[in-house]
């Protein structure tokens, strides 16, 4: 019923185990393993930042499965942790490990490129990740900012099918987003939508019925729309928890959209949400990028920071055991090529987000953010 | 005949438990420099602050010129403000962030003058008191004798009937203190107000008062002209604190059908059918001094001896009644004694006054 | 700039604790904490990428929406505010020290509460109660709750803004304002009633122009700390995109564009300065009005007649609102079951729940949670800390204020002093990062030590402290230590029998103060905490933007009730060692 998207990615390149093992000097068999695990109970803990609350939940799985190491979680954005990194290591102090974070764009320029951070390919899993995720640092998963929708309110599907609808009067004050001048990943989705300009212009043009024309000072149909929609009151919040309420919350007449993470639809039961993604939006719902997993050049407890990679990368049970039970959900896109596609979301070949290309949006996001400013 | 400036009755002033006017009754006539005099802590300048409005009494009643305008029942009926009067603080209570011109005519500006009329007066009192250079100046600008005599000047422009002071000259240097009584005493005569004058300093007293009123612990102890009561004083501590130097009080008691003053026996005391001790008044100027013992003669040390006028107030301490007790004697020569020498003062056959151990005065 | 914290100075002869050269001290500890790590952001200005960020904030397209519209706002914000803190806590001060109100101690206790309350905690308790559904039931308010119509201006935006920091700040200047009423002369408001004057001239005409150095002063004080505020217009601006200058360079530094960060704060501080120094020169004449002294002795309290009961009422409200309402709302909502509804079901999940893989991500309640208890510790410490450090630091830069005979330099010195009121303290935080991040020469790095949060809180609440000595020292006479000199005493030991023992009271108070604004203070600790010194106000930050409010609010009330124990305990302590103060009458 469901493909398996990422099998066919490794097919595609299949030297990955082999670059992965290349690069680093890892163990590889059971004997190195556990020497790993014994040199990682001799530092006894390890360090993590992360960019997602889930790791409390990996620090449980973890503590359980190696009682001896504690894993201290921090909770800090990508924005932060690449500030915050950055300071650390100019300074030589060793504060953590391992860091957990996406804005893939700022991150190798940032991060790996002065050797701040390294990436870590567990020898184990090197074989089931498709190389394009392993370099320059392994992903983790794919992360997701796309617009969703209350599905209690809309039984029938997403409200809107076409992005330039949220720029009209029925959208007006309606749309929910977390403030692309303080966060990278719902600025690196802006930039998408300019660099994507010419699918932008498609969507114009089937919305409306005519060709888009560009107002002054405006490039390109991105630009456009980004405009159009911050002229119809778009909504800036300050998390993405906040736009999942605005948007999820069940009992709502008529609920705003907004754009967040897909995976975010987990937490529907538990917090009482409606959140559906609207896959089917034209020209697309947003943006795929990648999460990365990597261990501070400085870490002071490298085997654990190891093991800690390895653990996250789950076990070889059905669908990753308790490590990655976390982030098996739906509109979460694990790498590993061999955990099958979460059974509620949609697959991966069929989500229509885009994937961002880490190069172009850097050297294009600096003129989307000076756009979003300019127009406020 | 008109009614007093001042009428006070049966005024008693409470704080918590503690009596601050144990009953005063006082009445100033119009145009009087009336000087409340007493040691620290005496209720002048709560009885001051009665009359200016500032504090309600406990009990009693103040009326100023027959108007009532205080009283233990209804507090303050007649405010400050409704009372015409004007007051010199101890402070002086300049304000800061006017100038001198300010502070004396903003008073007038509360009382709805017309500005003409403002500009007369502020001329007019600044002349009266040599300020005129200093109007724009702020207080802090000024030495402490011209903040007093802004102080004054602002007090007497409105033309009050009544200028009330609180220890005006207590933060003056010495010299100046005897320029401003003068002063205060033409600011008197030149406004023909009525003064009510609150000091401790008994010099102030004496010089400028037409009555003097004598206060301690809440109560009047005497009240008058100031030459009657040095010249009569009704009770052993006005006889005391008033005077420079003051009175010499001593203890005498009944011995052998006569009485004896620290050993010394003594005759011709108007009260010998009194059957107890009693306090003996006698004023400085009647006491003698002697190198040796002899009739009336007390035993004591010499002190010290303060020139003056021409002629020496000697001091000396006598034993009386087991206490040591200050004398001191006005003598036309200074004595060639030193500190501590032995020193005989030699009674009058008759005291200045004699007073019961209670305080009454039996003759 | 020209702030000047209320009037007073130094009597002669203070503090001759040594042949030190104090001005060289001074000037040192000014220019370590001040001077060199705010000249290190300018020096990153004067780069290519600075001039640069010069060009783009001035003249670029971003130049409306990054600076002019935000410096509008700062500054319409600081006026606001500035100008209703004093007229409130002016207000309250009047009635709790010069008036015959009802019930004016517990109002007086309860008016130096709000500055306690975190920031961001009021900020969030205003939506808490006035919120609309723009963001969903999330921000719902209690009135929106109940079919109430909250307009949106009032849900969002410059108005709550503005109330929220009037709510946070108007405590600060009802306790300067009450100090200078206390010292107003009894003597110069008789005058006045004397010369005939009616409540309101007496008011108008003698009270207020005599405290005016301190209401200038205050306002000051408000004006410098509402600009620089991050917290209340990042939660209130946000949804409505209402920048002020602080939340626009805070989202420049987080974004990677430090030096856009810089150039905003540069602008601020010079704005700032500039209206502030306007502000001082025209109050000029006026200097050291309040301790115009009279015969001490009881006060006369103004009676207010039939208003009494109206008036204790109305201040009653304004500081039960500010005080009880947020701490209300953090703790109820910190019971909730439900995040967004303050009146559902109950639970002390959130204080003392074991771990619920269902809720909140399996985050125990924080009670159990023994990164708590670190915080608190790691807290109080650097609490205590700064606290003690700042004094210290203060008393030498008063003392040399005082000492040095050029007039120029003394001024010099206290407004570098003064500076860091006028810079955010997240700005603080990066140019600390930026200076002592690195090694510098032998020395070690301060990055990810205890020290440098130490030294940057001593940096952010200097003027504070070199203002509380300042006016604990000014009120001694000097005759008090000399005669101690005199005595044979050292200075030393004149410091420690006489003068110490005599400011204690107001040098308590100094140092809660800035122990408090330490342990409430989020925008100044945000960039220089590091796992290993985990603080309260950080642990309710990441609580907060992970959507777990009730752990946020539960947080909130720990420090809340640090801050306010702290108060309570200095109170106490502050009148148990002065025997000889008999507690003010009423």
């Amino acid at each position: 019923m469901h493909k398996k998207p990422m099998q066919s990615r490794v097919a595609r390149t299949g030297l990955a185990a082999l670059a992965g093992s290349l690069l680093l000097a890892a163990p590889a068999t059971a004997d190195e393993m556990a020497e790993m695990v014994a040199a990682a109970q001799a530092e006894g803990q390890v360090t993590v930042y992360s960019f997602t609350s889930r790791i409390f939940r990996v620090e449980t799985a973890f503590e359980a499965a190696y009682p001896g190491i504690d894993l201290v979680p921090f909770d800090i954005s990508s924005t932060e942790q690449i500030a915050r990194i950055q300071a650390e290591l100019e300074a030589g102090i060793a504060s953590a490990d391992v860091a957990y974070l996406a804005d893939a764009p700022v991150v190798v320029e940032a991060l790996v490129d002065p050797g701040y951070l390294t990436g870590y390919v567990p020898p184990a899993f090197a074989a089931r990740i498709p190389d394009e995720f392993e370099q320059p640092l392994m992903a983790h998963r794919l992360s997701t900012k796309v617009l969703m929708y209350n599905e209690e309110a809309n039984p029938d599907g997403p409200p809107v099918m076409n992005l330039w609808e949220l720029t009209t009067p029925d959208w007006t004050g309606r749309v929910v987003m977390v403030d692309p001048s303080t966060r990278g990943d719902y600025l690196d989705l802006l930039t998408e939508l300019t660099l994507q300009s010419d699918a932008m212009a498609d969507a114009y043009e089937q919305a409306f019925g005519m060709a888009i024309s560009l107002d002054d000072g405006i490039n390109n149909a991105g630009e456009q729309f980004i405009a159009d929609l911050l002229a119809n009151d778009v909504v800036f919040v300050s998390s993405t928890d906040d736009v999942n309420v605005a948007v999820g919350a069940v009992g709502q007449a008529n609920p705003p959209v907004g754009f967040t993470s897909y995976s975010d639809r987990r937490d529907n039961e538990e917090e009482g949400w409606a959140l559906q993604v609207a896959n089917a939006v034209m020209p697309s719902p947003g943006i795929v990028y990648p999460a990365y997993l990597g261990i501070l050049s400085n870490a002071p407890n490298p085997n654990a920071a190891q093991l800690l990679i390895t653990f996250m990368m789950g076990d070889d049970s059905e669908t990753g055991g308790s490590a990655l039970a976390p982030f098996y959900v739906a509109g979460d896109y694990l790498t590993r090529t061999d955990i099958p596609p979460h059974p509620d979301a949609i697959p991966f070949d069929a989500f229509r987000a885009w994937r961002i290309a880490p190069e172009a949006t850097r050297e294009a996001r600096q003129d989307v953010a000076d756009l979003v400013l300019s127009l406020q | 005949m008109t009614d007093p400036a001042i009428d006070i009755r049966n005024l008693v002033k409470r704080f918590g438990s503690t009596e601050a006017l144990a009953g005063i009754d006082l009445s100033v006539s119009r145009g009087a420099f009336c000087v409340l005099l007493g040691p620290s802590g005496c209720g002048k300048s709560t009885l001051l602050r009665l009359l200016a409005g500032l504090e309600a009494p406990s009990g009693g009643g103040i009326r100023l010129s027959g108007r009532p305008v205080a009283d233990g029942r209804a507090g303050v009926t007649v405010a400050a403000s409704g009372r015409n009067l004007g007051m010199v603080f101890q402070s002086y209570a300049l304000w800061p962030h006017k100038t001198v011109q300010g502070n004396i005519v903003w008073p007038l500006k509360i009382a709805g003058i017309p500005p003409a009329q403002r500009r007369a007066r502020v001329a007019a009192v600044t002349r009266m008191l040599g300020i005129e250079a200093l109007q724009d100046r702020f207080p802090g600008e000024l030495s402490g004798g011209q903040q007093q005599r802004v102080a004054i000047a602002r007090a007497i422009a409105p033309a009050p009937d009544l200028l009330l002071f609180d220890e005006p000259l207590s933060n003056l240097d010495a010299q100046l203190r005897v320029e401003m009584r003068s002063e205060l005493l033409r600011v008197h005569r030149e406004t023909g107000a009525t003064v009510v004058y609150v000091t401790h300093d008994q010099i102030e007293a004496l010089t400028m008062a037409t009555w003097l009123v004598v206060m301690r612990d809440g109560r009047i102890e005497q009240q008058g002209p100031p030459g009657a009561l040095i010249a009569e004083p009704a009770t052993p501590f006005v006889s005391t604190f008033l005077g420079n130097p003051p009175g010499n009080l001593l203890l005498a008691e009944p011995a052998d059908g006569g009485w004896q003053v620290n050993g010394v026996a003594c005759d011709g005391l108007p009260v010998a059918d009194h059957a107890g001790p009693v306090q003996l008044f006698y004023r400085p100027e009647r006491l003698t001094l002697h190198d040796q013992a002899g009739n009336r003669r007390i035993a004591g040390r010499f002190l010290e001896a303060l020139p003056i006028a021409g002629r020496s107030i000697v001091s000396a301490d006598g034993v009386d009644g087991g206490s040591l007790r200050r004398l001191s004697a006005i003598v036309d020569q200074p004595p060639p004694l030193a500190y501590g020498d032995p020193v005989f003062l030699e009674l009058p056959d008759h005291p200045d006054g004699v007073f019961s151990m209670t305080g009454e005065r039996l003759a | 700039m020209v702030v000047r914290l209320g009037a007073g100075g130094f009597g002669a002869g203070r503090l001759r604790l040594s042949t030190l050269p104090l001005g060289t001290v001074a000037w040192g500890l000014v220019g370590l904490l001040v001077v060199v790590p705010l000249a290190n952001i300018a020096i990153e200005l004067a780069s290519a990428d600075g001039m640069q960020a010069i060009r783009d904030v001035f003249t670029g397209r971003i130049a409306r929406n990054m600076l002019w519209l935000p410096l509008q706002n700062t500054l319409a914000i600081g006026v606001v505010v500035a100008v209703a803190c004093v007229a409130l806590g002016g207000l309250l001060a009047w009635l709790v020290t010069m008036t015959d109100m009802p019930l004016r101690r517990t109002i007086g206790f309860l008016a130096a509460i709000p500055f306690m309350i975190p920031t961001f905690s009021a900020a969030l308790s205003w939506t808490v109660i006035f919120g609309d559904d723009r963001l969903g039931p999330a921000s719902t308010g209690f009135l929106h709750a109940l079919g109430v119509p909250v307009p949106a201006w009032l849900a969002w935006g410059g108005v709550p803004i503005a109330a929220v920091l009037i709510g946070h700040l108007y405590s600060i200047c009802y306790l300067m304002i009450a100090a200078a009423l206390v010292l107003v002369g009894r003597e110069l408001t008789d005058a006045a009633e004397i010369a005939g004057a009616s409540r309101w001239q007496t008011l108008s005409g003698i009270l207020m122009p005599v405290v005016t150095p301190t209401l200038v002063a205050a306002g000051a004080l408000c004006f410098a700390e509402a600009v620089s505020s991050f917290s209340a217009p990042a939660i209130l601006g946000l949804p409505v995109r209402f920048h002020t200058l602080a939340t626009r360079a805070y989202g420049a530094i987080e974004t990677g564009n430090p030096e856009r960060g810089y150039v905003l704060i540069a602008t601020m501080i010079i704005v700032a300065a500039a209206l502030l120094a306007v502000a001082t020169l025209a109050g000029r004449r006026r200097r050291s009005f309040a301790t115009v002294g009279g015969k001490g002795g009881r006060r006369i309290r103004m009676t207010l007649g039939p208003a009494r009961w109206p008036l204790a009422i109305a201040a009653l409200a304004v500081v039960l609102f500010t005080t009880v309402l947020p701490a209300l709302a953090l703790l109820l909502s910190s019971l909730s079951a439900q995040r967004g509804t303050v009146f559902g079901a109950l639970t002390l999940h959130y204080w003392i729940g074991a771990s619920d893989p269902a809720i909140a991500q399996g985050q125990a309640g924080i009670l159990q949670n023994p990164q708590l208890v670190r915080s608190f510790v790691v807290t109080l410490g650097i609490g205590l800390a700064t606290g003690l450090v700042a004094l210290a630091a203060g008393a030498v830069i008063g003392a040399a204020i005082h000492r040095t005979q050029r007039r120029w330099a003394a001024a010099g010195l206290r407004q570098a002093a003064f500076l860091p009121l006028l810079v955010p303290g997240i700005a603080i935080g990066a140019a600390f990062i930026g200076f002592y991040g690195a090694p510098i020469g032998p020395l070690p790095s301060l990055y990810g030590t205890p020290m440098l949060i130490v030294i940057a809180g001593v940096a952010a609440t200097l003027p504070f402290a070199v203002q509380s000595v300042t006016s604990a020292l000014s009120q001694i006479s000097p005759e008090l230590e000399e005669s101690a000199r005199v005595g044979g005493a050292g200075p030393l030991r004149t410091w420690l029998a006489v003068t110490l023992p005599l400011a204690f009271g107001k040098l308590l108070a100094g140092f809660v103060l800035v122990f408090v604004k330490m342990v409430r203070d989020l925008d100044l600790v945000i960039l220089l905490y590091t796992p290993q010194i985990p603080l309260l106000t950080v642990l309710a930050f990441r609580y907060a933007s992970d959507g777990f409010m009730q752990f946020a609010h539960a947080v909130s009330v720990v420090i809340l009730v640090l801050s306010v124990g702290a108060h309570l305990l200095a109170n106490a302590l502050g009148r148990s060692s002065q025997p000889w103060l008999k507690a003010p009458a009423g």
